[in-house]
């Protein structure tokens, strides 16, 4: 029974005021699924019935079976509004009809680059919070990746049914819990002051907050209630909704309002007095069955139910009760369509985020406009596995033109550079596609403004593109994604049976392509190495690729392998010296350990090659002390030429000291990607070129024999200063009770992560943990705090930094030694390091 | 050791006698130079005056090889080699192989062999290092009187050595013959074998296998895999080339210096893997150096033009360059190559050193990463005579989309060759395009494209340099006064020793 067809939907297609592209956000288990199932159900995609429990756009068996989101899934709804609900409406709009693209996102940290892509493509977000657990880690991160596209959220008060029948909270405490909720979100908001944006809070009084139960399919918002309320007082809508939210107070004994509670016991909150207390007493009559007064109370409210609904008791009935008084659908899409912008209205700002190019030039206008008549200007965020294997859909979203069947389009990879070859192909789309839940119907073509998935390029686009027409040579690309987590879970993976390994390689390279995160590389040792940001993501990474990439062939998966960095704790405790293979020339060294923030500026960005040496010099002199003159002999940066790790040229009049540049350089950018404890990455060293004899004559100082030199000195100069190795570290956020406290510091101490602050929740008897958890003792982490908490303690992981360890690794049998050992027994490398005497020469 | 037995004499004068060869070149390695006169002068005794005979000290490819360069500088006829010897095909001159006669106890041999032959079901292939050849006869009389006091049956082969001389017999490699042979077969062709050969061998017996100048036949209902490999000799590198070109078997080590029984090869699947890793790491290389070891094996001018049509048909750029022995300061000499692909003989052909500043590949390594569509499936080719003619048969190419980098993570484009004829075509089009090359603003950074390969010629990358060689200043240079130079040795110049 689907209320719509694809006809009606490509006709809303080309009404680009009535569209609406919505994702939704939260933090994992929030009910974010949940809640769309109820929007679909309005849709007629699935029976009103069954909402709450099909979890429609869980289209992947394993997130059936979780019970968590995994992969962001685009749904597309029809919707129609009566003239009577829109006569507020002041925007533009063509009729009646709507057409909400909504992507449900995923809400575990692991998957945040799903968001990400979903956050791409749409204009406004639906962020949903539970009403007890708050806003929490995740919804703060993804709250702020949202504002920082430029698109506007509204909040939803979500699990409200728990509030009614689990807690029993009373309405002015319930209040309480519900204002602090959307305050928390508001702090977060309030730092995004974006003048093309305006304000972005959300106040229930303006309609931008709901309160909704998506178990039970209700929602409703202030609107709804002052509609209901307006002609029964007689007072304008707009004045009634701001009665109903903040230090509005009613008293039905005198039938006044004021602006404190008068401290009689009949006086109560606007709120509590008209939104939940009668939502309590239609729930506690319906959970009693007390029929007889049920059915005068509906007919007050205007509700009809359903002959044969009136037989069901208990929740069932008070779950279709609610359903019919207040639908989640009716509230939920109205503030979408009231308080969401539409593509044409949100592309006049989000232009600036979207485009690379000159801000005046027709792309530009195009997407300002989001005229379908204009240049093809399509964003493709991710690629969706198809159903017949190995072929994937192009997903992304039309800001400009029209993407039809057989169109012939310009694909601009990651890497295209304005006007060159470079990641550039032109092909034809075989087919566009919608994507309706778990079903996709082909149509002819999409207008600007909506989410497309498009097949028949899948061989041309790895992970993202933008795609134009054939002829717009001179468009630029739209701005890649900038994702919140990294990838830094690794596993090295093998095929069980040897002849397997082109499945294994075609199965990664499908991988590699599925996922906008995941990362398959490949280690020196020849090992096939799979990344991810996390333990749960990597779980499902690995699954896809044995099941669905590789066609079930047997795959080996090595425990997870941290990367280290290598570092230097002190300045090198001598200048050393490395001779040529020719021994006629010398180069002298020393390494010594960065300034503290110096290593994350490089990281940031903030210094790098690429800098204007003056402004280089200026960051470098007053904020780390460095002297102003050295700040511009720095030689270059490494490893990638990018990473954190610098050459700095000390010497002092030596001749054809330019001639071996390049080839110190190239010795560092292959010294400072292999250290010299364990080949890992070097991190935070600044080697300094204290001195340089070189033979007069230029045959005898080429390349061949400064590389290998200068690659020498500076394995030696990292092992006379004190050499260190870094760990990663993670920042875990826990939520929790009271009692569960105990467990959670107790694993947290067995796993040598400690807590840097403890913080009760206003409000609630839960507490936020923040720690600092060691990335290597962090597998099996959530399994055993749940067990060590019965459950009641859910962490969340991120990357935050490199963490030194104090043991030395030269020591043998130190914690760090061992841990050297161990990675250099994993590459191959011989077990015990090259000592020193084998980079270092005495005169 | 009997010097005489050892070097061969009798055999040695023999050879030469019988073809009547009137200039000989003796070529030793360098641990064999020390007996280079005592050789020389056992042999003029022998052979009287007519034979002029001329010590070449070790050539500057690998001391396997023949070293026919060397020789016709004395314009000789033919080469007498000792030592360990790879047994490539020569292009021009005959040779005849003196291998040398290492000790080895037989009867501790021969327990080994009995005791892998209880452990193992499948049948044993006995392999040897050339050294110990001539314990062949002897090993073969001991096992079958433990066999058949044992009442054993199972299955024991050994290989032969081939020939211990080599004719270069008119090469042509078009006249190379492919037999007739099950798919995993390793097989030559008829180029090596001395025209005496019984191509007979081959009738019935299964299939004729050749390596390292050891040959064997095996069973026709055996593959290779089936085989349980027993090596008698050192872990050199005759033994890799072994091991990698029958990566699937099961081998086992006899070391005869130590007399024990070796079984652990981890060290050996290892670099199997880190092959296949620079084979990855070389799909990702613009600009590729040929490096020529050899110029004796025939070949090898063939195998560097199907090299050089590889490299240009990927679109990449390839510089020819020829050195013997090479070392990471001679190769670093050419920072702007990604990868080298080293044409040599089959055991000098692995270097895998991590010292290399680029890797270095073989021929057989440059053809799966070279030619798109192409994968890996575990054999493995170390003979270019095998490759040529393995590779007659052409990939599908499927030139279109990008390709995925292991190395980078994600998906890259490879350059397409140029197309010339399609530019020449479209002048006016040409035209504004190379305008638009001219006017593009030069990438400012040279970084990416000194250290991080993205150079796609060497007159980019030394574009990019920051020192690109001597500026010659020929008018109005400035004098320079006379400096007096330092004196001494490089390892401590007179004015720095204290």
């Amino acid at each position: 029974m689907v209320k719509f067809t694809v006809e009606e939907l490509r006709r809303i297609m080309d009404l680009k005021h009535n569209i609406r592209n919505m994702s939704v956000i939260a933090h994992v288990d929030h009910g974010k699924s949940t809640l769309t199932d109820s929007l679909v159900a309005a849709a007629g995609i699935i029976a009103q019935e069954v909402a709450g429990d099909v979890r429609m756009t869980d289209t992947r068996q394993d997130e059936a079976e979780r019970g968590i989101t995994i992969k962001s899934t685009g749904i597309s709804l029809y919707y129609e509004m009566t003239e009577e609900s829109l006569k507020n409406y002041k925007g533009e709009r063509n009729g009646n009809e709507y057409l909400i693209n909504l992507i449900d996102s995923p809400g575990h940290v692991d998957f945040s680059s799903e968001v990400t892509a979903a956050l791409r493509i749409t204009d406004g977000a639906l962020v949903v919070v539970d009403c007890v657990e708050g806003v929490c880690v995740q919804t703060e991160t993804v709250l702020r990746q949202a504002l920082g596209e430029r698109i506007r959220p509204v909040l939803t008060v979500n699990k409200m049914d728990r509030c009614f029948l689990e807690l029993q909270v009373e309405g002015e405490e319930a209040y309480q819990t519900f204002s602090r909720v959307i305050e928390n979100a508001n702090v977060i908001m309030a730092t995004y002051e974006d003048p093309l944006l305006g304000d972005v809070q959300v106040y229930p009084e303006k309609g931008t907050v709901a309160f909704s139960a998506g178990l039970h399919g209700w929602a409703f918002t202030l609107t709804n209630f002052a509609k209901m309320y307006a002609s029964k007082f007689g007072v304008d809508e707009n004045k009634m909704m701001e009665r109903l939210w903040g230090e509005n107070y009613f008293d039905p004994a005198t039938k006044k309002w004021t602006t404190k509670s008068t401290g009689s016991s009949t006086c109560k909150r606007g709120f509590v007095q008209f939104c939940y207390e009668p939502i309590k007493q239609i729930i506690n009559t319906c959970m009693n069955d007390q029929k007889d007064k049920l059915w005068p109370m509906l007919q007050k409210l205007g509700v009809t139910m359903k002959a044969d609904e009136k037989d069901l008791i208990g929740k069932a009935l008070m779950k279709r009760v609610m359903q019919t008084w207040l639908p989640a659908s009716n509230a939920l899409l109205e503030m979408m369509i009231f308080h969401l912008p539409s593509p044409s209205k949100a592309q006049k700002y989000r232009v600036e985020n979207l485009y690379e190019g000159p801000l005046d030039d027709m792309y530009a206008n195009a997407i300002r406009n989001c005229d379908p008549d204009g240049p093809l200007m399509l964003y493709v965020s991710k690629m969706i596995p198809a159903s017949d294997k190995g072929r994937f859909f192009a997903f992304g979203r039309v800001f400009a033109g029209k993407v039809s069947t057989g169109l012939k389009v310009r694909i601009m990879g990651p890497n295209y550079i304005p006007g060159q070859k470079k990641d550039l192909y032109v092909k034809s789309v075989q087919r566009t596609v919608i994507w309706m839940g778990k079903k996709q119907e082909s149509v002819e073509d999409v207008p600007c403004g909506n989410t497309v998935a498009m097949v028949g390029l899948d061989q041309y686009i790895t992970k993202n593109a933008t795609l134009t027409n054939e002829k717009e040579v001179d468009a630029h690309p739209i701005r890649a994604m900038k994702f919140s987590v990294s990838p830094v879970v690794r596993v090295a993976v093998q095929c069980k049976v040897a002849s397997d390994l082109p499945k294994l390689v075609e199965g990664l390279k499908r991988l590699a392509k599925s996922d906008p995160m995941v990362v398959c590389t490949m280690e020196e040792s020849g090992e096939h190495i799979v990344a991810g940001a996390g333990e749960l993501h990597l779980e499902i990474c690995l699954k896809d690729l044995q099941e669905d990439f590789m066609g079930g062939a047997e795959i080996i998966v090595s425990d997870p392998v941290v990367s280290f960095r290598e570092t230097v704790l002190e300045k090198s405790c001598r200048t050393v010296m490395s001779k040529s293979p020719n021994k006629h020339n010398r180069l002298y060294m020393e390494a010594r350990p960065m300034e503290e923030g110096l290593a994350e500026a490089i990281d940031d960005g903030r210094i790098g090659p690429r800098d204007d040496p003056k402004v280089r010099s200026k960051i470098l002199s007053e904020e780390f002390g460095w002297d102003k003159d050295l700040a511009k002999k720095i030689w270059c940066f490494g490893p990638e030429t990018t990473g954190p790790n610098m050459v700095v040229d000390m010497c002092k009049g030596v001749q054809y000291l330019n001639e071996i540049k390049d080839s110190v350089v190239a010795g560092f950018q292959w010294a400072s990607k292999e250290g010299a404890l364990a080949e890992e990455n070097m991190r935070g060293i600044c080697f300094e070129v204290c001195d340089v004899v070189l033979h007069a004559d230029a045959i005898h100082r080429g390349g061949g024999q400064v590389i290998p030199t200068a690659r020498r000195v500076i394995y030696a100069s990292q092992l006379t200063a004190k050499p260190r190795l870094l760990e990663p570290v993670y920042l875990v956020e826990i939520q929790a009770p009271e009692q569960a406290l105990g467990g959670i510091y107790g694993v947290l101490n067995q796993k040598r992560g400690h807590v840097f602050e403890e913080m009760q929740r206003p409000g609630t008897p839960l507490y936020n943990i923040k720690a600092y958890l060691p990335v290597i003792e962090s597998f099996g982490f959530s399994s055993t705090l749940r067990a060590a908490t019965s459950g009641q303690a859910f962490p969340q992981c991120v990357f935050d930094h490199w963490d030194m360890m104090s043991s030395d690794p030269l020591e043998a049998g130190s914690q760090a030694g061992q841990l050297v050992a161990d990675i250099r027994k994993r590459k191959g490398l011989k077990e015990q390091m090259t000592p020193l005497s084998e980079f270092e020469d005495k005169l | 050791m009997d010097f005489q037995w050892s070097y061969e004499i009798p055999r040695t004068v023999e050879f030469i006698r019988s073809r009547g060869f009137s200039r000989v070149a003796l070529q030793f390695p360098d641990e064999l130079l020390k007996d280079s006169t005592r050789v020389a002068r056992a042999l003029r005794h022998e052979l009287g005056k007519g034979v002029r005979l001329y010590v070449m000290a070790d050539t500057a490819y690998g001391s396997c090889c023949v070293d026919e360069v060397g020789a016709s500088h004395v314009d000789a006829e033919c080469v007498v080699h000792y030592g360990h010897a790879c047994m490539s095909p020569t292009s021009t001159l005959p040779a005849l192989f003196i291998f040398g006669k290492a000790f080895i106890n037989v009867n501790a041999c021969a327990e080994s062999l009995l005791q892998c032959l209880s452990v193992s079901n499948k049948p044993v292939l006995v392999l040897y290092g050339l050294e110990y050849a001539h314990a062949l006869q002897d090993l073969k009389s001991v096992m079958s009187k433990l066999l058949s006091s044992r009442g054993s049956n199972q299955m024991l082969y050994y290989s032969e050595v081939a020939h211990s001389s080599i004719n270069p017999s008119g090469y042509h490699i078009k006249d190379i013959k492919l037999p007739e042979s099950h798919e995993d077969a390793i097989t030559d062709g008829e180029i090596i074998k001395n025209g005496e050969s019984e191509v007979s061998n081959k009738l019935e017996s299964g299939t004729k296998y050749s390596l390292g100048g050891l040959t064997w036949t095996t069973q026709s209902e055996h593959k290779m895999e089936d085989h349980l490999l027993f090596w008698i000799g050192s872990d050199n590198s005759a033994f890799a080339n072994m091991v990698l070109t029958f990566n699937s078997c099961e081998i086992v080590r006899y070391d005869a210096k130590e007399g024990k029984l070796l079984n652990d090869f981890s060290q050996q699947t290892r670099i199997l893997k880190r092959r296949y890793f620079l084979v990855e790491k070389a799909k990702d290389a613009n600009i590729v150096g040929i490096i020529v070891g050899t110029l004796g094996v025939a070949g090898y001018l063939h195998i560097i033009q199907q090299m050089k049509e590889l490299i240009e048909k990927a679109g990449k750029k390839c510089y020819t360059i020829v050195m013997g022995r090479p070392n990471p300061a001679k190769l670093a000499n050419f920072p702007e190559c990604d990868v080298f692909v080293y044409v040599s003989c089959a055991q000098t052909a692995l270097l895998d050193s991590k010292e290399f500043l680029a890797p270095v590949i073989t021929p057989f390594e440059a053809v799966l990463a070279f030619s798109r569509g192409r994968q890996w499936t575990g054999e493995y080719i170390m003979e270019f005579q095998n490759l040529m003619a393995s590779d007659a048969t052409e990939i599908v190419d499927d030139n279109e989309g990008a390709r995925f980098s292991f190395l980078k993570g994600c998906y890259v484009e490879d350059h397409q060759p140029q197309e010339n004829n399609g530019d020449q075509k479209e002048m006016p089009l040409a035209l504004a395009e190379m305008t638009e090359k001219a006017l593009n603003v030069r990438n400012q950074c040279t970084d990416s494209v000194l250290f991080k390969g993205t150079a796609r010629s060497g007159a980019e990358y030394l574009a990019a340099r920051s020192y690109q060689g001597l500026n010659m200043q020929y008018e109005n240079a400035p004098l320079q006064s006379y400096v007096v130079g330092r004196t001494g040795r490089a390892s401590g110049y007179d004015d720095e020793i204290e």
